[in-house]
């Protein structure tokens, strides 16, 4: 079975060509442009990773980000950022989230993506996350 | 010892005197011409040890020749009084100051002189305490003149003199700021006037010609009761401190524009994905001759080749600036309209949205998109707030009042506030997790917009204590706006 994707992000665009990417490279991708939904996504499709815009009008990124994190059957699905704000210097993960109990993301690309790497790096984090629900289908 | 003083009353006036003389409180001896001395008090003997035999500056100073400048010795030769300060060596060795007082002996007033009087009396504390206030007053890390009523300097420190010159005699607005006239809001001319301390920060130029600024402060230099005569200046130079200030406001003008392009930046990374999206879906398309997947690519290249001269023109007009296009509006119009713009936003996330109004508030030359696009921003800034919290019933509410002829929206929340260092930065930076206006300039363009009308933005807030944002629209300045743009009230 193919790991299902959930992009949140505003830019319909961006979804658009995530979509595509995902698709054509065997996920099952699932998306929404209202950041108000995406939680409310999150808890239907179940997804093996998020790719999550951090900067959104009207709701923040990090707002669903902390909700998610926080959430005890959410919680465990990783999250790849996925942001115009660059990683050097500007994106401190704990200069938006100071609470320590709050894991920082998974994984973390700038805008634009380059496609080798970010399908790379979905890989890796699915994978993972795949093997652990495994595990802890076999234990149960 | 027998009472003589009943007895002979000559003997006792002798008696008298001769106690007098060695109980008075100075040294006292008694010179001739060859510095021998030639009688000397018990306190003089008390205080340099054995005189009988010796000469003057061998008891004096331990010395074995005349002192080069000899006081007495111009008695001798003029027979005037002269007070002098001395350094001499005591009894035990110690280096001691003197005030001597130095007065020709005559046996009558047109003799000549045969002896000189010498009274000394012991300063050597004295001395040292106006040593060290003669230190302190010089390096004190300050300028400290003292004028007259003239405004003449009659007394400066050091560190004045360094940077000003020697200046005593001069006049201080002539020396401070090189005026011929007496400088207005003069703090020294009320204090003269008053007893009173003041302080003022001035502008001056020092004896290089370099601009200094300082902060002064003015005392009477004068006992209780009596009329100033005198009056201290004590300035500390802010220069230094002045162009730290310029310094910071220049690097965070520089970061402010760092952070401009960080925006510019972030807006285009977005566009660029758009870009290669779009082409990625062509690129597949034609792989797969997909006709609808090359239109639906072709469309996102378009438009963001659109979104790129939207941008563009964005930033232009933001950098360039206008002049708002003022029409008179009900300000409580303006936040009804973002009530109900958010309305649904804020039920969804069980936040309170409320607008608090005064009905009989008068109507103001405003842009209207602007304050429309400065409200949307401040909202939804303080719906975010509300969201990154955890805490329940929270509130967003929309103010609009009269407050000493301002006109003030207000927009305030219960959310997450935010804290010291933020709010330093929060009308330049892009850190925000808000992106309102798509380009990211956020309350950039707030303040921007409330400042093309004349006002201000003021904000109030504490991490965990929600926020308050302020937008204060002078009337007046308004309306001067209003009128130089070709308009009048009752036109409208």
């Amino acid at each position: 079975m193919s790991a299902k994707i959930l992009i949140i992000d505003d830019e319909p665009d961006v979804v658009t060509y995530m979509v595509a990417v995902l698709k054509s490279n065997g996920f099952t991708p699932s998306s929404t442009t209202d950041p108000n939904l995406g939680l409310k996504m999150a808890a239907e499709v179940r997804p093996d990773l998020i790719c999550l815009d951090i900067m959104m009008p009207e709701k923040s990124g990090i707002s669903i980000y902390t909700k998610l994190k926080k959430d005890r059957l959410l919680g465990s699905i990783p999250v790849l950022i996925v942001s115009g704000v660059s990683r050097q210097g500007e994106f401190d993960f704990r200069s938006f989230v100071s609470d320590t109990s709050i894991p920082p993301p998974e994984g973390y690309l700038e805008k634009p993506i380059v496609i080798d790497q970010y399908l790379q790096l979905i890989r890796d984090l699915t994978s993972t996350n795949l093997s652990l629900k495994r595990g802890k289908a076999t234990d149960a | 010892m027998p009472d003589m003083s009943k007895k002979n009353p000559t003997s006792r006036e002798s008696w008298i005197r001769n106690r007098m003389f060695h109980k008075v409180p100075f040294n006292v001896a008694v010179i001739d011409r060859d510095y021998n001395i030639v009688d000397a008090n018990e306190r003089f003997a008390e205080h340099f040890g054995e005189w009988r035999g010796k000469k003057c500056y061998a008891a004096y100073k331990k010395l074995k020749e005349p002192c080069a400048q000899c006081n007495s010795l111009k008695v001798f030769e003029d027979g005037k009084t002269r007070v002098i300060d001395e350094v001499g060596i005591d009894l035990h060795g110690r280096q001691t100051h003197y005030v001597v007082h130095i007065a020709p002996l005559r046996r009558a007033p047109d003799d000549p002189i045969e002896y000189v009087l010498e009274m000394s009396s012991e300063v050597t504390e004295t001395k040292r305490w106006q040593q060290e206030y003669q230190i302190l007053f010089d390096r004190v890390p300050c300028y400290i003149t003292v004028i007259d009523e003239n405004y003449r300097i009659v007394r400066a420190n050091e560190s004045f003199r360094e940077n000003f010159g020697d200046v005593i005699g001069q006049n201080c607005y002539k020396v401070y700021k090189r005026r011929n006239t007496k400088c207005p809001h003069c703090p020294a001319a009320r204090t003269f006037k008053n007893g009173g301390v003041y302080n003022s920060t001035q502008h001056g130029i020092d004896k290089k010609g370099q601009d200094i600024t300082y902060r002064v402060t003015t005392s009477p230099l004068t006992r209780g009761g009596e009329k100033v005569a005198h009056v201290i200046e004590i300035s500390t130079d802010l220069t230094d401190i002045k162009k730290l200030e310029q310094d910071v406001i220049e690097a965070e003008r520089l970061g402010a524009v760092g952070q401009t392009v960080a925006g510019l930046a972030h807006s285009i990374k977005n566009i660029l994905m758009g870009l290669e999206g779009g082409k990625y879906i062509v690129s597949v398309g034609l792989q797969k001759d997909d006709k609808e997947m090359i239109n639906q690519g072709w469309e996102m290249l378009e438009r963001n080749f659109d979104k790129t001269t939207t941008l563009v023109k964005d930033f232009l007009s933001f950098s360039k600036g206008r002049l708002p296009e003022l029409q008179m509006v009900n300000p409580n119009d303006l936040a009804r309209e973002i009530v109900d713009l958010y309305r649904d936003t804020c039920a969804q996330s069980g936040i309170k949205l409320t607008a608090d109004l005064v009905p009989t508030i008068k109507k103001a030359p405003l842009d209207p998109d602007g304050i429309h696009t400065c409200l949307t921003n401040l909202v939804s800034n303080a719906i975010d707030a509300c969201q990154m919290g955890e805490q329940k019933g929270t509130e967003v509410m929309i103010r609009v009042r009269e407050v000493r002829g301002k006109l003030v929206f207000e927009v305030a929340d219960n959310g997450s506030g935010i804290d010291y260092e933020i709010k330093q930065k929060i009308f330049t930076t892009f850190f925000t997790t808000k992106g309102g206006m798509g380009t990211g300039l956020g309350l950039l363009t707030t303040r921007k917009i409330v400042q093309e009308h004349g006002g201000k933005i003021i904000v109030e807030s504490k991490k965990g204590q929600g926020a308050r944002f302020r937008m204060e629209f002078p009337r007046s300045r308004l309306l001067t706006l209003f009128e130089n743009a070709g308009n009048h009230e009752n036109k409208n």
